[in-house]
């Protein structure tokens, strides 16, 4: 039977209240969206590292000052905390933008290689450094979007109220940046997943990926 | 290919954020119409690829942070 997990509002109250386990609980449940949001704005694992001390440094001072604000969800504002930070530095360092050549380093090893080869294993995390670089490639505003609705878990109310512009506005962000990843990827084919490729239209496929 | 990429309620739709009823509207059009279907399907898999590029801190950033909160706690 699935335990039943406390809200992220629930941790909170609990940590606010000097439960320190409260937030280590939120920390776990949050970090990994806020490292791959600030990962793929900044491109260096080092970076990201700093960025995530300094969003949760901030959502710490926030909540314990009493300054936080319960109206919305909890993810979608540490993502936009991490969203600006990221935004600052990479603004800063626009100069002399930081360039991770090394394809293989952790932050895209998320998928356990225990079951594949080597080489299947070199090629997926080439594919995925590639998709990465197509997303970098995107114009700002639907790159912006895609990171926020995919990896920073806002929903598109949540994105267009922050970022100034109407839902269907940022609805239309998100369509044209898949569209757009689409097309590069069919300039650029990436070799291990052809997921986002053009294609024939094929027979219908929902059940297949139901599962 | 332009025409099996998703609509905008599609989009929400894939994203878990229309209300109940137009969900219902939305899953009555995927039986209904194939190229929506497709439209869903290449949606779904393109959310796979992308949540494989889903990445995690180091130990050492998770723990500095925990770090921090525990001396908060008691410079508070």
């Amino acid at each position: 039977m699935e335990t039943l997990q406390p809200s992220d509002s629930a941790l909170i109250s609990l940590y606010i209240a000097g439960k320190e386990e409260a937030f280590a609980h939120l920390l776990e449940r949050h970090k990994a969206r806020v490292f791959t949001t600030i990962m793929l704005i900044v491109r260096d694992e080092d970076v990201a590292d700093d960025l995530l001390q300094d969003t949760f440094i901030k959502a710490i001072h926030t909540m314990k000052s009493g300054r936080y604000n319960e109206e919305g969800k909890f993810s979608s504002w540490i993502c936009r905390i991490a969203h600006n930070l990221a935004i600052d530095f990479f603004r800063r360092e626009k100069r002399s933008p930081l360039l991770n050549l090394d394809t293989t380093s952790h932050a895209f090893n998320s998928l356990s290689h225990a079951e594949e080869g080597v080489e299947s294993a070199l090629t997926r995390e080439e594919t995925y450094a590639q998709l990465r670089e197509l997303i970098q490639d995107l114009p700002t505003a639907q790159k912006e979007v895609l990171i926020m609705r995919h990896y920073g878990d806002m929903s598109f109310q949540e994105i267009a109220d922050a970022t100034g512009v109407s839902i269907n506005t940022a609805l239309g962000r998100m369509r044209y940046a898949l569209i757009n990843l689409r097309k590069k990827m069919a300039v650029q084919p990436i070799p291990y997943d052809q997921n986002l490729t053009q294609r024939e239209p094929a027979p219908v496929r929902v059940q297949r990926i139901a599962s | 290919m332009i025409k099996t990429l998703p609509n905008e309620n599609l989009l929400r739709y894939v994203y878990n954020e229309l209300p109940v009823e137009e969900q219902h509207e939305v899953e009555q059009a995927l039986v209904h119409d194939p190229e929506l279907a497709t439209a869903c399907a290449d949606l779904l898999l393109a959310q796979r690829t992308l949540n494989a590029l889903a990445s995690k801190p180091s130990a050492r950033s998770v723990e500095a942070i925990l770090q921090y909160s525990r001396n908060f706690m008691r410079s508070a």
